[in-house]
């Protein structure tokens, strides 16, 4: 296998470092006991109006949260709501990783700041002043929340910035994954960013999309997907370089892999081609069979569409294996989504359990596959895989393993 | 692991081809400038368009129907590189295929659209059919579906010097990945009153209908447009050095960013030309105290003055330049050019060069450059 991949010896990639913060938790920690406890973190909406949407509720970081240890006065006007989740997060990536030097970051997202442009939008339309204009245009394109968030972890890397829709977390920590392991790199911060904002929140609405009701990944009645926000790094390191500066790996990243689904801008292939392809992909690149997964973080948006296919696509590659999609508890977290996962699944084969599904109701009968649902479970877990599914027909699998 | 240019292509509003652009440029060609107005507010903008006609073909495709102009000028760019190239996009070579494109502000017009529908009817009278075009990847994805690559499809964003670190990305997949025979590199981008006015409370867009490059530095003029590379593993147009980019957040710093990342690449033997990044903006005095300092007589030619500042699409651009300036062994002249640099090429002219440098100073994240060099004697 990795003489066909042109490479005899590829390097160990190890997880030696995670930050995540989401509706579910301020940090690693807190994330973990929401997903033990099970916890439903959707909430009705309060930055925005909601009145003439379908859909009324998310899953939504408190701004208290956003203030732990960040800057106030004029640098703290200025840092968007992205900016804040990107720097918290990647600060306890970088403190977990305990003096780990990333050369790179890679990153996905999929609206950036966006709220800055909507609010220049409609301050555009109301006032002929334009004080305070230069500000949001500063700080609205997906690039510069990310510029601060390494300012205020004092690191100046190159950063690659990935916006390929709700795949993106996935492909951003896969593409770090590949950087080491064929040894272009030794270390990278990889992860994704997501703030919730009024453009897309409405946009989902608009695709019907999104559900007025509870977010019911894989129930035989759901009714679509409510929005998230959040953000997540993982430190990626050789083992070589882990092993120099005596790090403590917390998982070990073997497999990934990408399709492109080309049926339709926003709707999957029915046959399920697409994430069929993308996990069959990753277990190649990990050298591994279907049957040596012992968990699958589906991408489980709740939508007709993506778990009709998605499921189909499980059931085909990896057959009776327990499932679950942790946007059940915090919603869809888009360009984040990913990398949220991913650190969840770090967690789970840190603690040895299996993240449920929150809201489960009925089986659909259609897919082999248990759901595990409502409640969490403790579990033999050595490998996990997880599923990114986005539009364009981006496809991203990452399987990752206990140490 | 080596990496070739083998073809080039574009659609900007000097020409619906990569060589029809390179004619216009080297004639002396400037792009009209189209007077942007809009009616919530009473300030107007040049822009430099690209007429429809130059991607009617696109606009044919039964996938590109609903699509915006910035998917319409991606897959106009991407074929024309295959063309350049002497390949047809076929099964065969899109399996081994991956697509990359480089955006800045993505399909704008469909989102101020959208968001004007929220904002003035309410969120329940925004059309579906235009958010899906609202996404980054909405240009990438439809390359792929016309092209039928089923693999890899990655968008970046970033500032106007995303297709630079575009092209390393691509370097690296097809080093990471020996079963790819080629990556298309996309830059693309579309013109919008409200990017023009945002820019224009930035500091950073005019509202005049010229501006200079190298000289009083008072904003840009946009442009749209779009331009590939077909990169493989063999050719005569080698890319000698890549990198994803540097950060900087300050003018200090992003003098500092420049010199390491332009000077990176001197180690492999000085450039005969350089094609730079000069918009009229703070990016202009930037290079020039680098190029300055470190390639005091390599001439300068500098294309936005020409086709305005497309953004996302513009290092691209400037690749598929200085690839046709090496494989022509001719540069054109900069239009409205200031005093501040002296070796800035003003006429076009013939050369004699194997290494083209070209540097991008981004808008407010990355600066970085890329080195072209040709393999074989171009006589």
């Amino acid at each position: 296998m990795w003489i066909m991949q042109g490479i005899d010896r590829p390097n160990r990639v190890l997880v030696t470092g995670l930050g995540v913060i989401s509706p579910l938790g301020s940090d690693a920690s807190a994330n973990l006991r929401s997903l033990l406890d099970g916890q439903d973190s959707v909430a009705p909406v309060t930055s925005f109006d909601v009145t003439k949407t379908r859909c009324k509720t998310a899953g939504q970081i408190p701004d208290a949260w956003l203030k732990n240890g960040l800057p106030t006065g004029r640098v703290a006007d200025r840092l968007h709501r992205g900016a804040r989740m990107a720097a918290l997060a990647l600060r306890e990536a970088c403190q977990s990783a305990g003096g780990a030097n990333p050369e790179l970051m890679v990153i996905g997202t999929t609206g950036g700041g966006m709220s800055y442009g909507e609010l220049f939008y409609r301050r555009l339309l109301t006032t002929r002043s334009r004080k305070g204009f230069a500000k949001l245009v500063g700080n609205y394109t997906p690039q510069k929340p990310i510029q601060d968030a390494l300012e205020l972890n004092q690191l100046r890397i190159p950063t690659q910035i990935l916006t390929n829709a709700c795949s993106s977390g996935s492909n951003a920590i896969g593409h770090g994954f590949e950087l080491i392991r064929h040894g272009l790199r030794t270390c990278v911060v990889c992860g994704g960013y997501e703030p919730l904002c009024e453009l897309v929140f409405v946009g989902f609405d608009s695709l019907q999309a999104a559900t007025a009701e509870k977010i019911r990944p894989f129930d035989k009645n759901r009714t679509g997907l409510v929005l998230g926000e959040g953000a997540a790094f993982l430190i990626l390191e050789s083992e070589k370089s882990a092993a120099q500066r005596g790090a403590v790996a917390l998982a070990e990243m073997v497999g990934y892999g990408v399709s492109t689904d080309t049926y339709h801008l926003t709707q999957p292939h029915p046959s399920g081609i697409g994430p069929r392809l993308a996990m069959q992909r990753a277990l190649e690149s990990g050298d591994m069979e279907a049957a040596g997964i012992d968990y699958v973080n589906a991408h489980g948006t709740a939508t007709i569409f993506n778990d009709a296919t998605e499921g189909a696509a499980i059931s085909d590659v990896c057959g009776q294996v327990p499932v679950s999609s942790t946007k059940s508890m915090m919603g869809h977290s888009l360009g984040a989504a990913g990398a949220i996962e991913a650190a969840f699944c770090v967690l789970a084969l840190r603690e040895q359990f299996l993240p449920p599904n929150i809201n489960f109701l009925e089986p659909d009968p259609t897919w082999k596959f248990e759901v595990v649902s409502n409640h969490s479970r403790a579990a033999r877990v050595n490998h996990v895989l997880s599923n990114s599914i986005g539009f364009g027909g981006t496809n991203a699998t990452l399987i990752l393993r206990r140490v | 692991m080596s990496f070739s240019i083998q073809g080039i292509g574009a659609a900007t509003p000097l020409g619906p081809t990569g060589l029809e652009t390179w004619s216009g440029l080297c004639r002396g060609q400037q792009a009209p400038r189209t007077r942007f107005t809009n009616s919530l507010a009473d300030r107007s903008y040049f822009v430099c368009r690209v007429p429809g006609k130059f991607v009617a073909d696109a606009a044919r495709q039964p996938r590109l129907r609903r699509s915006g102009t910035i998917s319409l000028l991606g897959a106009a760019a991407g074929f024309d590189a295959f063309a350049d190239a002497g390949l047809k996009p076929d099964s065969g070579l899109s399996a081994r295929m991956a697509v990359v494109f480089a955006i800045c502000s993505g399909g704008v017009n469909y989102t101020r659209r959208f968001y004007h529908e929220i904002v003035t009817q309410g969120a329940n009278s925004a059309s579906p059919l235009l958010f899906p075009e609202t996404v980054y990847n909405a240009a990438a994805s439809h390359l792929a579906a016309l092209l039928g690559i089923d693999g890899q499809s990655y968008t970046l964003v970033g500032d106007s010097s995303v297709g630079l670190g575009a092209i390393h990305f691509a370097t690296e997949l097809l080093t990471i990945q020996p079963q790819l025979d080629r990556c298309l590199v996309v830059g693309t981008e579309e013109a919008d009153w409200l990017l023009a006015d945002a820019f224009a409370s930035w500091r950073i867009a005019t509202n005049r209908d010229q501006f200079e490059v190298y000289g009083r530095s008072g904003g840009t003029i946009f442009g749209e447009g779009a331009a590939a590379v077909l990169i493989g593993r063999t050719g005569p147009l080698a890319i000698a050095g890549s990198s994803p980019g540097l950060p900087f957040r300050s003018f200090r710093e992003s003098e500092s960013a420049a010199r390491e990342s332009f000077g990176n690449l001197r180690a492999e033997g000085l450039p005969e030309i350089i094609v730079s990044s000069a918009n009229g903006t703070f990016a202009d005095e930037v290079e020039r105290k680098v190029f300055s300092e470190y390639y005091p007589a390599v001439p300068v030619y500098a294309l936005k003055p020409a086709v305005g500042e497309a953004l996302g699409a513009s290092a691209l651009l400037q690749v598929a330049v200085a690839g046709l300036a090496l494989r022509h062994q001719q540069l054109p002249g900069t239009l409205a050019v200031g005093s501040k640099l002296p070796s800035v090429n003003r006429k076009t002219r013939s050369i004699s060069a194997y290494q083209a440098l070209v540097t991008s100073v981004g808008f407010n994240h990355q600066v970085n450059a890329l080195k072209l060099c040709l393999t074989q004697s171009p006589y």
